[in-house]
């Protein structure tokens, strides 16, 4: 990532503004196409979305966007680790990937609430 | 009941109160009390001490009839409602196991038990049993004695939920509507007592959680609400489900059904796993295969059957190919001209591979046992046999087993070479490449070689060996071993299937079927496999169905019952598995292989009529 990338501000639905990093919040689709379509304006409101799942959101954009590509298995335990959460937590987490357009985190969180259906875990 | 110590009860042999109104061997005094009490009586001699009289106070109190209560065990009174299959969790266990162990040791109990009324109201029950004894000092029935009185108790509206399978959908969604107490305002988050998946729209639950769901759990969901049935009724997610749970490889053998004659992707998964319309049914077909013969090989491609080669009149290895299209109305048995065909032979595998091709191995011919392969397209404008030459094939052999891998790699194993030897290797033959060439399958440990076993694929990349008829040192016998091995393995290994049995036992548990060859396996998508038919050891009927399911923690053997009338015999080499869901068994009724015109169908899923 270039030392001087444009930060985005998102603001979760209980007003709480977050400064993320350009790369980390294309992670979501739906981001991405508001900026470049040029709908949002210094600060992206989200309110679908509460602090603390925006929080988390964040940290899981950032470990993928960080985390060198070739090392799998580090991010497969991270991601394991993350979805080791309150159900409560993860069905909001679900709803945040499926609003955020975040396709792998949407898949994380989906395959963890059937393995949770199906008493996997 | 309270176990009163100082009672003057014993068990005096003049006889029950009910029998010859003779001495009473309690004290009735007891029972004269203002309150009306209820009365029970149970057969102890037979199992669970089913109620054999119940009087009409019980009957008044409890809201249960004596017609609902005769042959049950009294334990239902602590079950809230009609409908609840276990004990309601207020109810005292401790009180529960001193009535046992009263009951083990043949003396009274005496105490104060939770009980419902048929409405699902709690009353407290002051229970007295005392057990009769017999001639013989044997307990010969158990009276119970209820006082009941209104127990102070706030449990909330009865929910009405009918579990039984066989319930109507109606039903459930109706009486699980009262458990819905959705709030429809979506916009609070944390609504208290209202589970978070619900907050997800349609298409996000159904495209992401449940298609990753297993048929059952998928019907479990579906019960839950008005909401959850409705979006389980989609079929696009049942075709989803469908595919996960039984490979993309079934699953486009079913879709291949022609759509007039298909079920839906929802009931076709219901009956695929309840088995619940599976029938057997006799099938008239026209056209003739002539000449006549037996030991020949069938196969199906999609909706047909394609039969290959057989021995002859006089022994005579036949090489000719017929087809028989269950699609139309009035199937007709058609010869298929091809030029060049294969070598004669009997006692030689036909599979599917590649959607519409045939694969023949092996077999007996002319001049001896055979190792060469020939591969047919069906669907091409001109079928022909073409020869595929492999590099190191296995050796010639007949009565091997095969199957088919992934769609495209054929897997043999076993069979009888030259000299009458029995083989235990196993082979795969790579056909979706240009050049196949032969691989064999090392393992360490083989099972006893054997001829006439069958070979099944489950769950993606595992193959079941079941039967035939193995070594045993210089013998050899019928078998119902169970092997299976997994080719997703690095290093795959044949393992012996052990289930709930006898410790040490090598084999499944359950009510394994006789030992036999050339019997029928049919694999069921979710990895269940269908044992049938054969040359069965002793006197035991050849048309009776068991089902084992390799993937359990315990494989067990069940016998599936099913009704219509199955064929006497079944043969593994002429009976083959139309559109994944008809086991179709060529040859008459008992077994007679050159009898074409009429065929056994069984049908796993129910047809659309």
């Amino acid at each position: 990532m270039a030392s001087e990338s444009k930060m985005i501000m998102l603001r979760s639905s209980n007003n709480e503004v977050f400064e993320v990093e350009e790369a980390l919040a294309f992670e979501s689709q739906t981001i991405k196409h508001m900026i470049e379509h040029d709908c949002a304006d210094t600060v992206i409101p989200l309110p679908k979305v509460s602090s603390n799942i925006l929080a988390k959101v964040i940290e899981y954009c950032k470990k993928h966007v960080t985390s060198p590509k070739d090392d799998n298995n580090e991010l497969e335990s991270f991601d394991a680790e993350f979805v080791n959460i309150d159900k409560n937590v993860l069905f909001g987490l679900m709803s945040a990937a499926n609003y955020l357009n975040i396709k792998s985190f949407l898949d994380l969180t989906s395959q963890a609430l059937a393995d949770i259906i199906e008493e996997k875990c | 009941m309270e176990w009163d110590s100082n009672s003057d009860v014993s068990g005096d042999d003049e006889g029950f109160l009910l029998n010859d109104g003779g001495p009473f061997p309690f004290p009735i005094d007891s029972l004269l009390q203002p309150a009306p009490c209820g009365f029970v009586v149970t057969d102890a001699l037979e199992p669970d001490h089913p109620i054999i009289y119940v009087n009409s106070v019980f009957e008044m109190v409890t809201g249960y009839l004596a017609e609902e209560v005769l042959g049950r065990n009294c334990r239902f009174l602590q079950c809230r409602g009609p409908y609840a299959q276990r004990r309601h969790p207020l109810v005292d266990s401790s009180v529960v196991s001193e009535i046992r162990r009263c009951l083990e040791k043949g003396i009274e109990f005496q105490g104060e038990l939770l009980n419902f009324r048929k409405d699902g109201s709690p009353l407290m029950n002051k229970l007295r049993m005392i057990p009769i004894y017999g001639d013989d000092d044997t307990i010969i029935h158990i009276i119970g004695i209820q006082f009941f009185t209104e127990a102070n108790l706030d449990l909330g509206p009865l929910l009405r939920s009918s579990m039984k399978e066989t319930a109507s959908a109606q039903d459930r969604f109706r009486s699980s509507l009262s458990c819905n107490r959705l709030l429809q305002d979506g916009s609070r988050n944390n609504i208290h007592g209202v589970c978070g998946i619900l907050h997800l729209s349609d298409e996000v639950l159904s495209h992401n959680i449940l298609s990753r769901l297993g048929p059952r759990d998928i019907a479990s969901v579906g019960s839950v609400s008005k909401r959850l049935y409705l979006v389980t009724k989609n079929e696009d997610l049942w075709r989803m489900v469908c595919q996960n749970a039984w490979g993309s490889e079934t699953t486009r053998v079913l879709e291949a059904v022609p759509g007039e004659k298909r079920l839906g992707w929802g009931r076709l998964a219901r009956e695929l796993t309840t088995l619940e319309a599976a029938a057997w049914r006799k099938i008239t077909v026209g056209g003739m295969v002539e000449p006549s013969r037996c030991n020949f090989s069938a196969c199906a491609v999609g909706n047909r059957v394609v039969l290959f080669g057989g021995e002859g009149v006089n022994m005579e290895p036949m090489n000719d190919t017929f087809v028989l299209d269950l699609n139309c109305n009035n199937p007709e048995w058609q010869h298929i001209k091809v030029s060049s065909p294969p070598p004669g032979r009997w006692g030689h595998t036909l599979s599917c591979v590649n959607g519409s091709n045939l694969v023949v191995f092996g077999g007996c011919g002319q001049q001896g046992l055979l190792n060469d392969v020939f591969v047919l397209d069906l669907d091409a404008k001109h079928p022909t046999w073409r020869e595929i030459s492999g590099l190191a094939p296995p050796l010639p052999r007949s009565w091997h087993s095969s199957c088919t891998l992934d769609g495209s790699k054929l897997i043999v194993s076993g069979g009888c070479a030259d000299s009458g030897v029995l083989l235990s290797d196993t082979f795969l033959l790579d056909l979706s490449i240009e050049k196949p060439i032969w691989r064999e399958i090392p393992a360490a440990w083989a099972p006893p070689s054997r001829l006439g076993h069958t070979l099944s694929v489950y769950g993606g990349r595992k193959i079941l060996m079941f039967g035939g008829l193995a070594k045993s040192g210089p013998l050899r016998f019928r078998s119902s071993d169970v092997y299976t091995m997994d080719l997703s393995e690095d290093e795959p290994c044949w393992r012996s299937v052990t289930g709930s049995g006898m410790p040490g036992a090598g084999n499944p548990g359950g009510l394994a079927p006789p030992p036999r060859l050339d019997h029928v396996a049919i694999s069921l998508p979710g990895g269940r496999i269908l044992v049938f038919g054969g040359s069965v050891a002793g006197l035991h009927s050849a048309s009776q169905l068991y089902i084992l399911d390799p993937t359990e923690d315990k494989p067990t053997w069940r016998i599936l019952n099913v009704p219509g009338r199955p064929p006497r015999f079944a043969w593994g080499h002429s009976t083959c598995v139309v559109g994944g869901t008809r086991a179709i068994v060529l040859g008459g009724q008992t077994g007679e292989e050159w009898m074409l015109g009429d065929l056994h169908e069984l049908s796993l899923a129910g047809s659309v009529v």
